[in-house]
């Protein structure tokens, strides 16, 4: 029978590299996808991919179940380093890397050429809540904005985007809390 | 205690989105102890774990798990502090030469590049030191034609493909006392055992002024040391590997 990814984190903290290379092929795919949505370059994406489980190999000993799954530990550090990486880049004025993510960000959300019963049940839980909470968790998901910032971008009241953003997330909650065993 | 103001503050701070003011606030009552925010917080976790999961896959580039892995037995060796040190500054400085951009970029990278350094340190320490040195006599090249650009009596002769159909140019950057800089592009890289010569032609006598080879763009910059009588010509031409005392190839770049 196959480790489990927190037997597996306890191991890596122990310095088995075996462990990590199991690690690595298990949940490298589910974090890519998400670090390539946010900086929309692969080259960058990569680097970023690297060192999300560089540091993995260095502070798996922090790893504590009992504050979730390794999957959602794994996922917050990489979504947090790409928009580190994210930050830097706009602060380098990095004009290529933001065309990329537009191309990115708009690819996924135009109308497909699927059949309206298929793209209920297939579009993303994201896609599925109100326009309103969908815009305000992307920019503070996707581009790691805060509260004031997103108020500022779409120039809604501060109190607005804070209700939107809780509602978002809470109905994100219930959706996938439903869809994942 | 309200504890109000926290349940609209957690769905945030566990999007990453709380300003810096309600990051405090919020992360002190989460020091306290507050098994409600951290039960939240748990939850959002599982669900931004299952919102990665629908994004559109992409299969990560294998060459990052190769790198890991030999990253990762690099620091299972034992270490040499001081030499990794040494090399760590190296790298430094050739970040600084390579990019030429803002130091808050080479800080960024800087971690990036210690890692890399530890892992040529273990793999390619003299492939490191030799690139080292290139940019090193890169750098001092550059230095030195910066100067002499902004020297009076400082003149540029361009230089021109000899061989039919070649698309190989250069410039010499030439004070008379203080000699100068020769700048090639798109020449080809000379064959196996062969050398690029540059000739200072007086009266129709050639001086041999120095050999130098091509980079794999087809470029050079080679110092030219000053000479004793006004040149009036320039030439390029393939010779044997160290030089020959009097040209004996085709001129492959010439001034006028």
């Amino acid at each position: 029978m196959e480790a489990d990814g927190g037997e597996l984190l306890r191991r890596i903290a122990r310095r088995d590299a075996d462990a990590f290379g199991q690690f690595y092929d298990r949940y490298a795919r589910l974090v890519y996808p998400l670090i390539l949505r946010i900086l929309g370059e692969a080259a960058e994406a990569a680097d970023v991919l690297q060192g999300v489980f560089w540091e993995t190999w260095m502070h798996a000993a922090s790893y504590d179940p009992a504050r979730g799954s390794p999957e959602a530990w794994l996922v917050v550090r990489a979504r947090a380093r790409a928009i580190d990486q994210l930050r830097s880049i706009r602060r380098r004025g990095d004009m290529v890397g933001a065309a990329g993510r537009e191309v990115t960000s708009s690819a996924g959300t135009g109308p497909g050429p699927d059949s309206a019963a298929d793209r209920v049940t297939l579009r993303r839980a994201l896609e599925r809540l109100p326009e309103e909470q969908r815009e305000v968790v992307e920019l503070a998901y996707y581009r790691g904005l805060t509260q004031t910032e997103i108020a500022e971008q779409l120039k809604q009241p501060l109190g607005t985007v804070k209700t939107r953003i809780r509602l978002g997330l809470e109905r994100l909650r219930q959706t996938l809390g439903a869809e994942v065993p | 205690m309200n504890h109000e103001p926290f349940e609209l503050q957690v769905a945030a701070y566990a999007l990453g989105a709380l300003d810096a003011a309600d990051l405090a606030t919020f992360e002190a009552h989460l020091g306290q102890g507050c098994p409600r925010c951290e039960a939240a917080l748990r939850d959002y976790g599982e669900t931004l774990a299952a919102l990665a999961r629908e994004e559109p896959p992409a299969r990560p580039p294998a060459r990052v798990r190769d790198q890991l892995m030999q990253r990762l037995s690099a620091t299972q060796r034992p270490p040499a502090p001081a030499r990794r040190l040494g090399w760590a500054l190296a790298a430094a400085a050739a970040v600084v030469v390579a990019s030429g951009t803002t130091a808050a970029l080479v800080a960024q990278r800087y971690q990036a590049q210690l890692d890399r350094v530890a892992l040529e340190a273990s793999t390619g320490r003299d492939r490191f030191a030799r690139e080292q040195a290139a940019l090193q006599e890169r750098l001092a090249a550059y230095e030195g034609l910066v100067e002499l650009i902004r020297a009076p009596g400082t003149r540029v002769v361009p230089l021109q493909g000899a061989a039919a159909g070649s698309e190989a140019m250069g410039r010499l950057v030439w004070h008379d006392r203080a000699g100068g800089h020769l700048i090639v592009a798109k020449l080809p890289p000379a064959p196996a055992g062969k050398t690029y010569e540059l000739w200072t032609i007086t009266g129709g006598k050639p001086s041999p002024a120095g050999v130098f080879q091509v980079d794999a763009t087809g470029g050079a910059v080679h110092r030219v040391a000053p000479t004793e009588a006004p040149v009036d010509v320039f030439a390029v031409t393939l010779e044997p590997a160290g030089g020959v005392p009097a040209p004996t190839g085709p001129i492959v770049l010439a001034s006028r």
